[in-house]
C-alpha cells in the first residue's frame, strides 16, 4: 500500500518540524494550562473538599480527563492549521505535484498531529506526577487510546482544514463543537454527578466514551463499557481516515 | 514508436458555465521546446493544471509518455517539473531544506536530495542564501528558487508558467541560457509566456490557445515565415476573436 517510503518519511519529518519550530506555541501552553487545572481543581479545591469519586481521589480522577483533553485538542489544532495554511498559501501544490499516493499524503499529514498529540499527552501526564502518582491500571489500554484518539482528531482536523475557507471557519468547529463536547464528556465529572436529563445527552457524546476508556486504562475507573469504548474509538478512526482519504483522492478543495 | 511527451485529446474543463478549455487536442514530442501562448484567460494555466494533476477535468484525456495522468499519476508526476507563476513556498523551511524536502516527496534519498539542492542553488546564485527562508529573498531570487524546485527531482518535462515575469535583464538572459541548455540536453520544455521575444528566441514549436481552443500548433519556422512572432500572434488571435 505504501510505495513511496522516502516521500512519506519526508512529509512526516516536515509535519513534525512544523510544530517543533514553534514549540513555545504548540507544546508548552498545554503543559502550563494542565498544571494550572491540576493545581486549582485537583490539588487545591479537590483536596480541601475531600472529594472522593469512584473510590479514587478527585485529583487522580481528573488527570486522565485532562490528558484526553489534550490528546483531542493538540492533534486537531496541528492538522487543521497545517492543512489550512498549506491551502491558504497554495503550498499544498508541493504535495499534489508529487507521486505520493493520496493514502500516503493523508498518512503523512496526520502523523504530525499524532506525534504532537502523543508528546503533549505524555507531557500532561508527566506534569501530573508532580501532584499525584499512580501506576497505570492497564498500560496497553492507555497506549491504545493515546494512539487511536490522536488519529481520530488528526483526521477531524484534516477534514476541517479542507473545509475551511477562512481563519474564522477554522475555529468554528473547535469553539462550538469540540470544546463543549470535551467539557460535557466527563473530563471533570462522573455520569452520576450531572442532572438526569444531561446524562442522556452525555451518553450520546462520543468523547465521553474516549475519556472513560482512557480513565479505565489509567486508574481502572469508568462509566462506560471498556470494550464498547475501544470499538467506538477504532470505528471513528477508520471512518474518519477513509473519509479524508476519499476527499483527497477526489481533490475536494485541493484541485480546481 | 515512442509516445509523445505530452498528448492531450478532447480536453474539456469548465468552471460553471465558463468553458476554460473547450475540447483541445495537443501533442508535444519528446525534446521539443514548446511556447504555449494566448491572452489572459485563454486557458493556458488550466491546461497546465490538467497536465500536472492540479485540476480535475470534465472530459478528454491527458497522457505523459503514454501514461494517463489520472489513472497512472504515480508514474507521470515524477516525469514533470512545474514552475508556477506564484511564489508558493513553505515559509517554515530554509530554501535548502525546502528543496531537499521537495526532492524527498519524489523519492530522492536525503543525501542525494541535499547534493542536488546545493548544486541548483549554486547554479542559480542562491548558494549563500541557503539557510534563510524564501520571504527574505528578492523577487528575482524567488523566481530562481521556483526553477530550482521544479528541477530538483530531475523531471523529463519542465513546465514553466511565466518563468521570467518580474526578472531583470541579466536574470532573464541567465534563465534563457539555462533553459536552452536544458533543452539541448534532452528535456522537453513547455513554456507559457506573454513575452513574444522570449518565445521566439527559445521555442522550436508554437501553440496558441484562444478562448479555450487551440488556434495554431506547429513549427515556429513554418508559422513565422518572414513575420515576427508578435505580428503572427496578433494576426491569429485577432482573426480568431473576429470569428467567435
Amino acid at each position: 500500500m505504501i510505495k513511496n517510503w522516502i516521500g512519506l518519511k519526508t512529509l512526516v519529518r516536515r509535519e513534525i518540524l512544523r510544530f517543533f519550530v514553534v514549540f513555545s506555541q504548540t507544546l508548552i501552553p498545554p503543559l502550563i494550562s494542565s498544571a494550572l487545572f491540576i493545581f486549582v481543581f485537583g490539588f487545591s479545591i479537590g483536596r480541601n473538599l475531600r472529594l472522593e469519586v469512584a473510590g479514587v481521589s478527585y485529583l487522580q480522577f481528573l488527570v486522565p480527563g485532562l490528558v484526553m483533553m489534550h490528546l483531542i485538542e493538540s492533534p486537531y489544532a496541528n492538522t487543521s492549521s497545517s492543512l489550512f495554511m498549506s491551502r491558504w498559501h497554495n503550498m499544498i501544490q508541493e504535495l499534489l505535484l508529487s507521486p505520493l499516493s493520496y493514502f500516503e499524503m493523508v498518512l503523512g499529514l496526520l502523523a504530525g498531529g499524532v506525534v504532537r498529540g502523543l508528546l503533549v499527552g505524555t507531557g500532561v501526564y508527566a506534569v501530573s506526577l508532580g501532584f499525584t502518582q499512580f501506576s497505570f491500571y492497564n498500560p496497553w489500554i492507555v497506549l491504545y487510546f493515546f494512539v487511536v484518539v490522536t488519529v481520530i482528531f488528526s483526521c477531524l482536523g484534516l477534514l476541517v482544514g479542507l473545509w475551511a475557507e477562512g481563519f474564522e471557519k477554522l475555529s468554528v468547529w473547535s469553539t462550538f463543537v469540540i470544546t463543549p463536547l470535551i467539557y460535557f464528556g466527563g473530563v471533570f465529572h462522573t455520569l452520576d454527578m450531572v442532572p438526569a436529563p444531561l446524562r442522556i445527552v452525555t451518553k450520546l457524546n462520543p468523547i465521553f466514551y474516549l475519556v472513560n476508556g482512557l480513565r479505565y486504562g489509567m486508574i481502572g475507573v469508568s462509566d462506560t463499557n471498556i470494550a464498547f469504548s475501544m470499538i467506538l474509538a477504532a470505528t471513528l478512526a477508520i471512518f474518519l481516515f477513509l473519509a479524508v482519504e476519499t476527499l483527497f483522492r477526489r481533490g475536494y478543495k485541493l484541485r480546481s | 514508436m515512442t509516445a509523445d511527451a505530452i498528448t492531450i485529446q478532447g480536453l474539456v474543463k469548465s468552471y460553471g458555465a465558463l468553458k476554460a478549455v473547450d475540447g483541445i487536442d495537443l501533442a508535444v514530442a519528446e525534446g521539443d521546446f514548446v511556447a504555449f501562448l494566448g491572452p489572459n484567460g485563454a486557458g493556458k494555466t488550466t491546461t497546465i493544471n490538467a497536465i500536472t494533476g492540479l485540476s480535475n477535468f470534465q472530459s478528454g484525456s491527458v497522457r505523459v509518455f503514454g501514461m494517463d495522468v489520472v489513472a497512472d499519476y504515480r508514474r507521470t508526476r515524477p516525469l514533470i517539473g512545474l514552475c508556477p507563476q506564484e511564489f508558493n513556498f513553505d515559509p517554515f523551511l530554509s530554501i535548502h531544506k525546502l528543496l531537499v524536502y521537495q526532492a524527498g516527496y519524489f523519492g530522492v534519498a536525503p543525501a542525494e536530495a541535499s547534493h542536488r539542492a546545493q548544486e541548483l542553488l549554486r547554479y542559480f546564485r542562491l548558494g549563500e542564501k541557503r539557510n534563510i527562508d524564501f520571504r527574505k529573498l528578492s523577487g528575482g531570487m524567488k523566481r530562481r528558487l521556483l526553477l530550482c524546485r521544479a528541477l530538483v527531482h530531475d523531471p523529463k518535462i519542465l513546465i514553466l508558467d511565466e518563468p521570467t515575469a518580474g526578472a531583470d535583464l541579466e536574470l532573464k538572459y541567465r534563465i534563457w541560457d539555462f533553459l536552452t541548455d536544458l533543452n539541448r540536453k534532452g528535456k522537453t520544455i513547455f513554456l507559457t509566456t506573454h513575452y513574444m521575444e522570449e518565445a521566439e528566441r527559445l521555442a522550436n514549436k508554437v501553440t496558441i490557445i484562444h478562448r479555450g481552443k487551440i488556434i495554431h500548433q506547429g513549427d515556429k519556422a513554418t508559422l513565422l515565415g518572414n513575420q515576427t512572432l508578435e505580428q503572427k500572434y496578433l494576426e491569429l488571435t485577432k482573426g480568431a476573436g473576429e470569428e467567435s
